[in-house]
């Protein structure tokens, strides 16, 4: 049972981070729906790395680099090139899987290092995930930087005019936020289940990109949503723990996602709306281009 | 950039002819394929062999040539699965999940004759494939409805919907063929009952009949977007919501609608893949790596720019590409992935041209300027 | 604050000054040689017609466009703005007509926002202080911790001037301050720029056509036209005509006389409608009214007091909350925007290029929209393109719609040809009910006299119109009845030839027609 609960913890690390990533993007206006290829790619190549190398230090660099290399590319087509965010998005999607796909797999198969050692039975990146939390949602907040951060968001044309350089301010954050999706993908293959398979993710991104929209761009609201997902996504892989016999094990891995679908439906309700309002950034999605 | 009197400008295009729009796209897949060359090299194999075993085994080798085929039609379908709900201007990339439904729904029908039982029909079997078809495109269009319908009455983003549908859809597959399931096929091999001879559907000139459906729907989807009434309001809700709401078209059941003859279309893919295709018929183990196949439909739409006429060269083309590139993966000794690969550097290069349908670059002669 | 200018530039002396200022866009001179000069403690108009050039010039002065020929001096040196920033850093402010302040933050948020100062760790404290200081130099007095969008218009204004002000600006460049405001608001903000002047500030309005604002509080009036100075006096020198006459280049005869016709049946009828905004709140609270054929039923006020409500409401687009409408004794207040569409309601929206046209739709398409759904225009579902075709021929002619043809997209044409067309494709259904929202706000003089004249002929033929305006001339000249709004309540409905200019202005503020007689 604690065990139950501990795979739980650190399988929300995972959402947690890479929501992260995605919540400080979204934040700056910029909706990278490729996630899930973005942690691929950390995935991935952090994976190979350390496998070959016998590094983890080196593996979880990698990881994050790519990731930030990979937000830059968003962040090239999106803001450079002022081109459609979903367009790119899912660009990077299909191409993280693809390449992804074959690079990985001759490498498929376990790690094969000694694991991480972990703390209190934790993960620690379970306490870095909740450091990050914290961080970011200072940074947002009570920092000069997070207030440029939300204008650019909010209204990219007031914050040029207020001397704020819109495309650097939303390049930080793309690139942060890819290194994060990057970290994220590698905690998964070098901790959390360092066993490199096709398409291991099974959906992980596209849940924390739906993470993002119910914590209504709070940070605390996403870790404890995280919490619950990993819970829930825990629950789906071991429903005989709880609820054995109740369903077939196939219908339980649907169960995330069929709450994810009603959290959404729910948010997306009239009561909810005025109850809690609208966080969302103003200017979510939409390219921005100087005249 | 200057050279000499002359200065290269990007200037931004005011409107795109369907001619400038055709070279750009062509342009971007010989890009994309010049980049994936890279890979080739990296894996020492010479890009230019490899090519030309790519396009001789999937154009003009007796194995391949139908296996390019039984795909072009495949993508091609999935293509319109993502075409009509782009007009629109939204997202379907649910093609995985609402094929699944469709091939699920189609097998259903077969169970409901009692076709795993007893091998074979009562009904004649036109009349037992037509009830397939029928049944594939209501599969999909209830999965393809359901993400219209929370966009349309919630405006819940159809990205999330559909990707969670497909998740969904992916399980449902297994709980039906897998361990026991309703489908499951006797031998116990983790796959559905097979398709009895006596339903095989014959082909014509070793291609399926599926076919006519895919080169049928290209006309009339290109009518239907062009020269109706719906296709006008699609279109409209697909350019501004608001303005369309404005001139009295419904943003819930547009939403709904294009979902539904989306999901309607990826159905028959579905349908094709694991009911009309040889060596096939039944829903296969890796039915998961069809569904995958599917986001070719997406790249395919986004490259023919929503034309469902374009979108027939451009399906045989990608067909052609992923069947030759699992070909040449064998042949060379290349790790797996090869063709999903492809998919990926072809996605991401289309991305990186839709710049061009917006900008141009121009020669501009600075001398003659005041 | 940080001083900015030399010390030695007194009151009454130069401290811009603009030569030559050329700005040239494909196809049109924007500004032509343009000479400028703008002294440290006056209040300085600009005044000028829509594509006087007004707006290039401001944009020149705050460093958004680069002139292509001329220089600018601050205090006797020449610079050069490569951005805003750079203008902000030499003491140029500037109060934007359509805000640029983000709603969802705080007032001090917004004012701290890009400043050099702010810190890397936010010290709201400090600057809370700061911004009180100026509050307190100026007489201003605000609530720093609100959120932008509960604030009036007035106090948005308010909080762009103080954020100019906490930048260091010793020039306030203010685009048409007072649109928007209501009279009220106005005032305020008229006695805030003596205030300012008073404290050694270059005050720079650009202002459209408010010739009595400019007459009331500028020293010094500079007018545009067709991107060239045209005159350059004392304001004390000038009078409304004069300043008119060289502004339009010809006599203007201001009031259009209000025809009368015959009036026929009742067309609409609304009994006690209210509805929500899209935050929730009730922000149409409860109106009557009917309209009878021939009628211009005009409603006045600013906007946000629940037109937008009210006519979505009408329209079919926005749920009522209470209340009935009905059309020509059919009950309409649950149908949906298509049925009203073939009942009879035509309908020509404020925002002409989000809502009233498809802007990568050819005229073509974007006549469509409104005869999409009618019998005569389609066949077993297949659209009728050529006869669509030859109704949009005819209707450009008509309506007189600048284009080289039917086939270029709506983003092409020019704003006033755009609401011509609008206004044609609504009107060529010959509606029952014609709903106009702001139908000649951002249109140069032509064109607003074009479509006014339209609206008149509509009445004429027998339909009736609800024309919202924030403009109180084009209400009080053109309607029958005027009903001023204020939050959601009509605050009385006077007859045409009752409703003067100072009552009218007092309703929209908020006074009740009761309580004014009272």
């Amino acid at each position: 049972m604690a065990e139950f609960f501990i795979r739980s913890l650190d399988a929300s690390t995972i959402f947690t981070i890479a929501a992260l990533g995605e919540l400080i993007g979204q934040r700056s206006g910029i909706l990278n729906v490729g996630i899930e290829g973005v942690m691929l790619f950390g995935a991935t190549l952090g994976f190979i790395t350390a496998k070959t190398t016998g590094s983890y230090l080196l593996g979880f660099l990698v990881g994050i680099a790519v990731g930030g290399l990979i937000g830059l590319l968003h962040g090239i087509f999106s803001i450079t090139l002022g081109g459609d965010q979903v367009v790119s998005g899912m660009g990077i999607w299909i191409l993280g899987f693809g390449l992804t796909t074959y690079i990985g797999s001759p490498y498929t198969g376990p790690l094969g290092m000694e694991r991480i050692p972990t703390i209190l039975g934790l993960s620690p990146f379970f306490f870095v995930a909740i450091g990050l939390t914290v961080i970011i949602w200072f940074i947002l907040s009570r920092t000069s930087l997070g207030l440029r951060i939300r204008s650019v968001g909010e209204n990219p044309e007031v914050a040029e005019v207020s001397g704020i350089s819109v495309a650097k301010t939303r390049y930080l954050c793309v690139v942060g936020g890819g290194m994060l999706m990057g970290f994220a993908g590698a905690i998964y293959s070098l901790d959390y289940n360092p066993v490199w398979n096709y398409n291991f993710l099974l959906g992980r991104g596209f849940i924390a990109l739906a993470l993002v929209f119910f914590s209504m761009w709070n940070p605390f609201i996403l870790l404890g949503g995280s919490i619950l997902f990993g819970t829930l996504w825990q629950l789906s892989l071991n429903p005989q723990l709880f609820l054995p016999g109740l369903m077939s094990r196939y219908i339980w891995r649907t169960v995330p996602f069929a709450i994810t679908l009603g959290a959404l439906l729910l948010m997306s309700t009239k009561w909810f709306r005025t109850k809690w309002g609208a966080a969302t950034p103003e200017a979510l999605g939409q390219p921005y281009v100087k005249d | 950039m200057k050279i000499g009197s002359h200065e290269l400008k990007l200037e931004r295009r005011v409107s795109l002819s369907g001619w400038q729009a055709t070279g750009i796209s062509i342009l971007a897949i010989i890009v994309a394929l010049a980049i994936f060359s890279i890979i080739f090299i990296l894996a020492g194999v010479n890009p230019l062999t490899a090519y030309a075993e790519i396009f001789s085994y999937a154009f003009a080798n007796p194995f391949g040539l139908p296996l390019t085929m039984n795909r072009s039609i495949f993508i091609l379908l999935c293509t319109y699965a993502f075409i009509i709900p782009f007009a629109a201007g939204l997202w379907n990339i649910g093609m995985a999940g609402q094929l699944y439904a469709g091939s699920l729904a189609a097998y259903a029908v077969l169970l409901a004759l009692g076709v795993k039982e007893f091998q074979s029909a009562e009904l004649p079997t036109t009349l037992v494939i037509l009830m397939m078809l029928i049944a594939a495109m209501l599969g999909g269009a209830f999965i393809g409805g359901i993400a219209g319908f929370l966009k349309g009455k919630y405006n819940i983003n159809e990205i999330v919907v559909t990707m969670m549908l497909n998740f969904m859809m992916f399980w449902v597959v297994s709980f039906f063929i897998k361990e026991g399931g309703i489908f499951m096929n006797p031998g116990g091999r983790g796959e559905s009952f097979e398709l009895p001879p006596s339903l095989q559907p014959s082909l014509i000139f070793g291609i399926p009949f599926t076919i006519f459906i895919a080169l049928g729907a290209a006309l009339l989807l290109h009518f239907v977007l062009h020269k109706t009434k719906i296709g006008y309001e699609i279109r409209a809700y697909g350019e501004n919501p608001t303005a369309a709401a404005y001139a009295g078209i419904s943003n819930f059941s547009m939403p709904l609608l294009v979902f539904i003859m989306g999901g309607a279309l990826a159905g028959l893919a579905g349908y094709h893949y694991f009911g009309a295709v040889p060596g096939v018929y039944k829903i296969a183990r890796n039915y998961g790596y069809f569904g995958d196949l599917a986001f070719y439909g997406i790249i395919c739409g986004l490259i023919s720019r929503g034309n469902p006429l374009a979108a027939i060269p451009v399906a045989l083309l990608f067909g052609g590409l992923s069947i030759g590139a699992r070909f040449v993966q064998g042949k060379m000794g290349m790790s797996f992935g090869v063709d999903f690969a492809l998919l990926g550097v072809l996605m991401i290069t289309l991305v990186a041209f839709q710049f061009f349908y917006r900008y141009k670059f121009i020669w501009e002669n600075s001398k003659g300027e005041p | 604050m940080y001083k900015v200018l030399p010390e030695n530039i007194k009151r009454g002396h130069t401290i811009l000054e603009a030569r030559g200022i050329t700005k040239r866009f494909p196809g049109v001179v924007a500004n032509d040689r343009i000479d400028f000069k703008i002294r440290l403690g006056e209040i300085h108009a600009v005044l000028g017609e829509n594509g006087a050039g007004k707006t290039t010039l401001m944009k020149i002065l705050f460093g958004q466009y680069q002139p292509d020929e001329g220089e600018i001096f601050i205090g006797g040196e020449e610079v050069r703005f490569k951005s805003p920033l750079d203008a902000i850093d030499l003491g140029i402010g500037m109060v934007h007509q359509h805000r640029k302040l983000i709603p969802a933050h705080s007032v001090i948020e917004n004012i701290i926002l890009g400043h050099p100062r702010a810190g890397k760790i936010l010290n709201l404290k400090r600057a809370e202080q700061e911004v009180l200081e100026i509050c307190e130099k100026y007489g201003f007095s605000l609530d720093l911790n609100a959120k932008v969008w509960q604030l009036s218009e007035g106090e948005k204004q308010l909080v762009e001037i103080i954020k100019a002000l906490y930048r260091g600006a010793e020039v306030l460049i203010l685009d048409e301050p007072s649109s928007a405001l209501t009279p009220v608001e106005t005032e305020k903000l008229l006695i805030s720029i003596k205030a300012m002047s008073e404290g050694d500030l270059a005050i720079v309005p650009f202002i459209t056509h408010k010739l009595p604002i400019v007459l009331q509080i500028s020293d010094r009036v500079t007018v545009l036209r067709k991107g060239k100075v045209v005159s350059c006096i004392d304001t004390s020198e000038a009078t409304e005509q004069s300043l008119a006459k060289e502004m339009v280049g010809r006599d203007v005869i201001f009031r259009t006389q209000r025809t009368t016709v015959e009036k026929g049946e009742t067309i609409i009828q609304v009994n006690d409608l209210s509805a929500f905004s899209d935050k929730g709140v009730m922000a149409l609270n409860g109106v009557s009214f009917s309209i009878r054929e021939g009628e211009i039923f005009g409603v006045a006020g600013i906007s946000g007091n629940g037109q937008r409500e009210l006519v979505e409401v009408l329209a079919g687009l926005r749920k009522p909350e209470g209340g009935s409408v009905s059309l020509d004794e059919v009950d309409i207040t649950f149908a949906d925007s298509l049925k009203r569409w073939r009942l009879g309601i035509g309908y020509v929206p404020a925002d002409r290029i989000a809502m009233g046209s498809i802007a990568d739709f050819s005229l073509v398409e974007n006549v469509t929209m409104n005869y999409y759904f009618d019998h005569e225009y389609y066949r077993r579902g297949v659209l009728d393109t050529k006869k669509i075709r030859e109704l949009t021929n005819d209707i450009i002619a008509e309506y007189d719609v600048i284009t080289p043809n039917v086939d270029i997209v709506a983003k092409c044409l020019s704003g006033g040809n755009l609401q011509k067309l609008i206004l044609a494709r609504v009107l060529s259904r010959k509606p029952r009910l014609v709903i106009v929202d702001l139908p000649t706000q951002g249109l140069d003089v032509g064109a607003t006299e074009f479509v006014r004249n339209k609206l008149i002929d509509a009445k004429k033929e027998g339909a009736c119109v609800l024309l919202i305006s924030e403009d109180l001339d084009e209400v009080l000249s053109l309607s029958d009845w005027v009903a001023p709004i204020y939050e959601g309540e009509f605050m009385g409905i006077l007859p045409g030839e009752d409703a003067k200019r100072e009552l009218v202005g007092a309703m929209m503020a908020g006074i009740h027609l009761d309580e004014e007689s009272a």
